[in-house]
C-alpha cells in the first residue's frame, strides 16, 4: 500500500494490517505527516500539529505490537481532536486566541481513552470560535476550506475535523455536536459523522457549549470506524453526571449488512421546506436504496420540528451565555465578532423563557419518542444544501433564500433536543461536485441501529469512497 | 398569554450593565439590535403548548437512564 493509499485506509483495515505486523504504525504516521504538508496550506485543518510527539508515539506502539502487546483496533491509528478536548501538556484553544497558551495539565475522558487504546494524537484541530458556528470560519487561526473546493466552508463548528477526515490527513477525528456541529461538516465534507446518545460519550474536560445540548462524537470515512472509536469512547464516566450507566458495547457487531425488516420514518416536513432541489432527489434516492435493502420506508410527521430552532436556539444561547459570562465580561472585545454577539444576546434571555424553551423540549420529546414506537429509524437530509462560500451570509436552498446558520443547522438541531442518536452518511454529490449527506436517527441508546442502517447503505453504494481533488 | 414589549435601549442599557458588560462599549450600538431580534424570536415559543410538560432539566436521553 503506498502512502497515499495509507491515508484513505480505514481504521479498520490499517488495524488488520497492524496487528498481524504487515505494517507498523511509523510508516502509518509518516504516511499522514506526509499528507498533511502537502495539504495543509490548502485547507489549514489544524491549530497545533504534533508531528515529533506523533512519530515517538509511533515507535512505541511499534515496540509494544513486536513485543506482543496488541491493544486492539485503534493501536497506531492517526488521530485529530478538535481543539476543545482537553489534552494534558498540548495546548487547547477552543478555537481562540485568548485561549492561545492555555495548556491543559490533564487529559479529556475521550483523549485518555484514545491513549490508553494506542490512538496516536497527531494534532488539534481548527473549529468554530468556542464551536459556536456552523461554518467553519475562525479569524484568529484562519478560515477551514473544503477538500472538495476550497473556496467553500467545511460547515462547523468541528471544520478542520471535517476536512482533516475527508482529505487523509487523519484517519479518525472527533468533533462535538451542540446543534450539528459534527454531522453538518460530515455532510459538507462528504464523510461519516455520528452523533451519539446523549450521556454515551463523556463530556468531561471538552470546553462546554450549552450543557444540556452537547454531544462529542466521531468523524470517519466508513462506519465500521465510527463503530471502532465508539467501541473505545462510549460508557460510564463517574466525571460526567449525564453519561449512561449501561453495560458497554460492542458497535462493530450490529454491523451486519441486513437492514430487512427495519422500518424507517421519513418525516414529510424535512422534504417541504427550503431545501436544494438535488439535494431532496438525492435523499429521496438513498430511501430508495434503503427501501431495496429491505427495510420498510414510510412517510411520518414531525409537527413540533418547526420549533426546533427556537427550542434549541433559547437553551444554547442561555446556557452558552452562562458558561462564557465572566470572559465576556473581561475579555469580550477579543472574541470573533459574530460569536461575540450570539453570547452576549443570551445574557438578555430571562429566565421564565428559559425555562418555557426546556418545556417546549420535553413536548417535543414526547412527540418525537411517539414517532420512534411506530419506526426503528428516522431518515432525512443532514443539510438543506451543499456546502456554501466561506462568509455567506445567505444561502440559496431552493427558491427560498434563507440565512447560513439557519440553514446549516435546519434538520440537526431536533436531535440535539431529543439527544437521539443521529449520523450523517454521504449520499451523493451536487453537479459542481459537492458532498450530500443522509442523516439517520435512532431511538436513545439504540446507536447500534443507527449505525446498521448506515452501514448497510454504505455498503450498498460508492459515495464514501470518492475522494477530494486536493 | 401575556404580550411581549420590546426591548428599550433604557432597559437594554440596564440588563447589559446589569450581566456585567461595559456600557460605555460602541459595541453596544451593534449589540442592541442583535438582541432585539433575538428575543423578538422567542415569541415563537409562545405558540407551543407547554401547560402539561416540566421543564426538562435534569435532560436525559432515555427518562429510565
Amino acid at each position: 500500500m503506498d502512502a497515499l493509499e495509507l491515508c484513505y485506509a480505514s481504521a479498520g483495515e490499517l488495524a488488520r494490517l497492524i496487528e498481524s505486523r504487515e505494517l507498523s504504525p511509523v510508516e502509518v504516521i509518516d504516511a499522514h505527516l506526509s499528507r498533511i504538508e502537502a495539504t495543509e496550506g490548502a485547507l489549514n485543518s489544524f491549530i497545533t500539529l504534533l508531528p515529533e510527539e506523533a512519530r515517538a508515539a509511533a515507535q512505541r506502539a511499534e515496540r509494544e505490537i513486536q513485543s506482543g502487546n496488541y491493544r486492539g483496533p485503534l493501536h497506531g491509528i492517526p488521530v485529530g481532536l478538535k481543539d476543545l478536548f482537553n489534552t494534558a501538556g498540548v495546548r487547547t484553544t477552543s478555537g481562540t486566541r485568548i485561549f492561545d497558551d492555555y495548556v491543559p495539565q490533564e487529559d479529556c475522558t475521550v483523549a485518555a481513552r484514545f491513549h490508553q487504546a494506542g490512538a496516536i494524537l497527531l494534532g488539534k484541530l481548527n473549529m468554530h470560535p468556542f464551536a459556536y458556528g456552523p461554518t467553519g470560519e475562525n479569524a484568529d487561526y484562519g478560515h477551514m476550506h473544503n477538500p472538495w473546493n476550497p473556496e467553500m466552508v467545511t460547515g462547523g463548528s468541528s471544520g478542520g475535523s471535517g476536512s482533516a477526515t475527508a482529505a487523509g490527513q487523519c484517519t479518525i477525528t472527533m468533533g462535538s455536536d451542540t446543534g450539528g456541529s459534527v454531522r453538518i461538516p460530515a455532510s459538507l465534507c462528504g464523510i461519516v459523522g455520528l452523533k451519539p446518545t446523549y450521556g454515551l460519550v463523556s463530556r468531561h474536560g471538552l470546553t462546554a457549549l450549552s450543557w444540556s445540548l452537547d454531544h462529542p462524537g466521531p468523524m470517519v470515512r466508513t462506519v465500521e470506524d465510527a463503530a471502532l472509536t465508539m467501541n473505545v469512547i462510549a460508557g460510564h464516566d463517574p466525571r460526567d453526571v449525564a453519561t449512561t450507566i449501561r453495560p458497554a458495547e460492542d458497535y462493530t457487531a450490529a454491523l451486519t449488512g441486513d437492514i430487512r425488516g427495519l422500518r424507517i420514518g421519513a418525516p414529510r416536513e424535512y422534504l417541504e421546506g427550503p431545501i436544494d432541489p438535488e439535494v431532496a432527489e438525492s435523499v429521496r434516492t438513498a430511501l430508495e436504496r434503503l427501501a431495496d435493502l429491505g427495510a420498510t420506508v414510510v412517510e411520518v410527521s414531525l409537527p413540533m420540528f418547526k420549533y426546533a430552532q427556537v427550542i434549541s436556539g433559547t437553551i444554547l444561547m442561555t446556557e452558552a451565555a452562562q458558561y462564557h459570562r465572566e470572559l465576556l465580561a473581561r475579555e469580550g472585545d477579543k472574541i470573533y465578532p459574530p460569536v461575540r454577539l450570539r453570547l452576549e444576546a443570551g445574557l438578555f434571555v430571562g429566565g421564565p423563557d428559559y425555562l418555557k424553551a426546556q418545556q417546549a423540549r420535553a413536548a417535543f420529546n414526547r412527540e418525537a419518542r411517539g414517532l420512534l414506537e411506530e419506526v426503528d429509524l428516522l431518515a432525512g437530509p443532514t443539510e438543506p444544501v451543499t456546502a456554501p462560500p466561506i462568509l455567506a451570509p445567505q444561502v440559496q436552498a431552493g427558491e427560498d433564500t434563507i440565512g447560513t446558520t439557519a440553514a446549516l443547522t435546519h434538520f440537526t438541531r431536533p436531535y440535539n433536543i431529543t439527544g437521539f442518536p443521529a449520523i450523517s452518511v454521504p449520499c451523493g454529490f451536487s453537479r459542481e461536485g459537492m458532498p450530500i449527506g443522509l442523516q439517520l436517527a435512532g431511538r436513545p441508546f439504540e446507536d447500534g441501529t443507527v449505525l446498521r442502517a448506515a452501514h448497510a447503505y454504505e455498503q450498498a453504494t460508492d459515495w464514501g469512497r470518492r475522494r477530494p481533488p486536493v | 398569554m401575556p404580550q411581549r414589549t420590546p426591548l428599550t435601549k433604557e432597559a437594554f442599557l440596564y440588563l447589559a450593565q446589569q450581566a456585567g458588560l461595559d456600557v460605555g462599549d460602541e459595541h453596544l450600538d451593534e449589540l442592541f439590535p442583535y438582541v432585539q431580534n433575538a428575543l423578538e424570536g422567542l415569541a415563537q415559543l409562545d405558540e407551543v403548548a407547554v401547560e402539561d410538560f416540566e421543564p426538562d432539566l435534569a435532560f436525559r436521553a432515555a427518562p429510565e437512564e
